[in-house]
């Protein structure tokens, strides 16, 4: 045994090998890119209303037992816009951009998760 | 090329046998891998709760989930502290200076509440109720406005104190018709506790229970520890991320989740039995309470007392037990206990001084 099978390995293999590690670093890298949110999950009263990716601006009117609570969304970005609920705090947010922020409209049974790779925790204490 | 030709077969025997096995181990692991986190969101106690259940059966899980739902709703309904309840019924027995019978899980509920007001130096207390309904904090509508001052003062002269309550057997009584008994901050750590107790029953044990940002832990995802974010109290972003593991629960009192404005000033809704006035030395205390007994209830109870208490917070926390605790200041400083810190991960940098 020992080192014998590494004699076998010439310098090609070990070529292939090196770009095989690079190729892994790059990915790991590229796909790592912390925080970066790539969608928006809406739930209305606890189900899924709405799910829509960042790309593109958009809006969303998500009925609730107060009324409609608009979800607005730019690139990157999403946002609680208005709210019929009485202390407006899902609203006061201002703009979420990053993957595992949370508003949630209480009154209204409105909420709003952005997902992405960043988002490495399961549940939000506050 | 010519290499490959030259040796390829003995070279490259060992090397794709090796791929060979990493690719059996990974159709395996991935076959056997069914498992999957499923998510219940509702909305009760005037909050948001979600129950994820780690596990490969959905029926399961959905069943536990729905099990878990309904007590909540029964202990909303129970334990309102203005829609008509239990405890409603028996504020209005104790103004009018009566005896009323509860049952026995309320009764125990307020001896428990009790004790830890005693625990707490009395810094937070379950009977402030007319005090936060001064405040109007006891209505779904709003109105940003400070407390008539001669009622406030009045309110405060007479002194509610949860220790004035007398309970004998299920029978509940108190020495103070100004008592009135509102739950929060006790009802939603004792539902977390009663959520593991039924999800245990049920065979389910990796479960995340969230009501309203207290969160106690079941087992694990798959042998990975649950992981929780903690709110930045002015950002909409985590603060830093953390582990929680098997039995553990987090709490937070904060200034950011019930409050208002009015002249620049923000009063939320954790009121300071002495002076009648919601506190404004801290934005956020986090506890984090490992693994024993009513980990739930004291993930709720025991994050007031700290909160109330500004600058003296570690006291309040050892008061408890609690080793695991995190301070943002007033002004934004973030102060954290070493055996936290030693969990934490900061997703931005943070200024941050840590506490023995």
């Amino acid at each position: 045994m020992g080192a014998g099978w590494r004699e076998l390995l010439r310098p090609g293999d070990w070529a292939v090998v090196a770009l095989g590690a690079a190729l892994c670093i790059y990915a790991g890298m590229g796909l790592w890119t912390a925080g970066a949110p790539d969608g928006v999950i809406v739930r209305a009263g606890g189900k899924v209303f709405a799910e829509a990716d960042l790309a593109a601006a958009r809006r969303i009117e998500v009925p609730g037992p107060l009324g409609l609570t608009l979800i607005e969304i730019e690139p990157g970005r999403a946002r609680v816009a208005s709210d019929p609920g009485p202390r407006q705090y899902c609203v006061r947010q201002g703009w979420l951009d990053r993957a595992g922020a949370v508003a949630i409209c209480a009154p209204n049974e409105v909420s709003l998760v952005l997902t992405g790779r960043g988002n490495d925790y399961d549940s939000l204490g506050y | 090329m010519r290499t490959l030709t030259h040796a390829g077969g003995a070279g490259f025997k060992p090397a794709l046998s090796w791929m060979a096995a990493l690719i059996v181990l990974t159709m395996f692991l991935s076959a056997c891998n069914r498992a999957q986190v499923f998510h219940r969101e509702a909305y009760v106690f005037g909050t948001r709760v979600d129950v994820a259940v780690y596990g490969d059966e959905p029926e399961r899980a959905d069943v536990a989930m729905a099990a878990v739902l309904r007590e909540f709703d029964r202990m909303h309904r129970a334990y309102h502290a203005w829609e008509p309840s239990e405890l409603t019924a028996l504020n209005a027995a104790l103004a009018q200076g009566e005896t009323l019978e509860v049952s026995a899980e309320l009764a125990a509920m307020l001896r428990d509440a009790q004790q830890m007001a005693a625990q707490g130096d009395g810094l937070f207390d379950p009977a402030l109720g007319a005090v936060i309904e001064l405040w109007g904090f006891h209505t779904d509508t709003f109105e940003p406005k400070r407390p008539d001052a001669h009622q406030l003062a009045a309110l405060i002269e007479q002194a509610p104190r949860i220790s004035q309550l007398l309970i004998e057997g299920q029978r509940v009584s108190s020495t103070n018709p100004a008592v009135r008994l509102d739950l929060g901050g006790y009802a939603k750590g004792y539902a977390l506790d009663r959520a593991a107790n039924i999800l245990r029953d049920q065979g389910i044990h990796h479960a995340l229970i969230n009501i309203g940002g207290n969160v106690l832990a079941l087992g694990d995802k798959g042998g990975r520890p649950w992981r929780i974010g903690i709110q930045h109290p002015r950002q909409p972003v985590p603060l830093a991320t953390m582990p929680l593991y098997d039995g553990e629960a987090i709490g937070t009192s904060g200034d950011y989740q019930r409050y208002f404005e009015l002249d620049g000033v923000r009063y939320a809704h954790i009121i300071d039995p002495r002076s009648g006035e919601p506190a404004h030395g801290t934005q956020a205390l986090t506890v984090l309470v490992t693994s024993r007994p009513r980990v739930g209830t004291l993930s709720d109870a025991a994050s007031k007392p700290a909160y109330l208490a500004g600058e003296e917070w570690r006291d309040q926390t050892r008061h408890f037990a609690i080793d695991h605790a995190l301070r943002v200041a007033g002004d934004g400083r973030v102060e954290v206990t070493r055996a936290l810190r030693a969990r934490l991960e900061f997703p931005q940098p943070v200024a941050f001084k840590v506490v023995d």
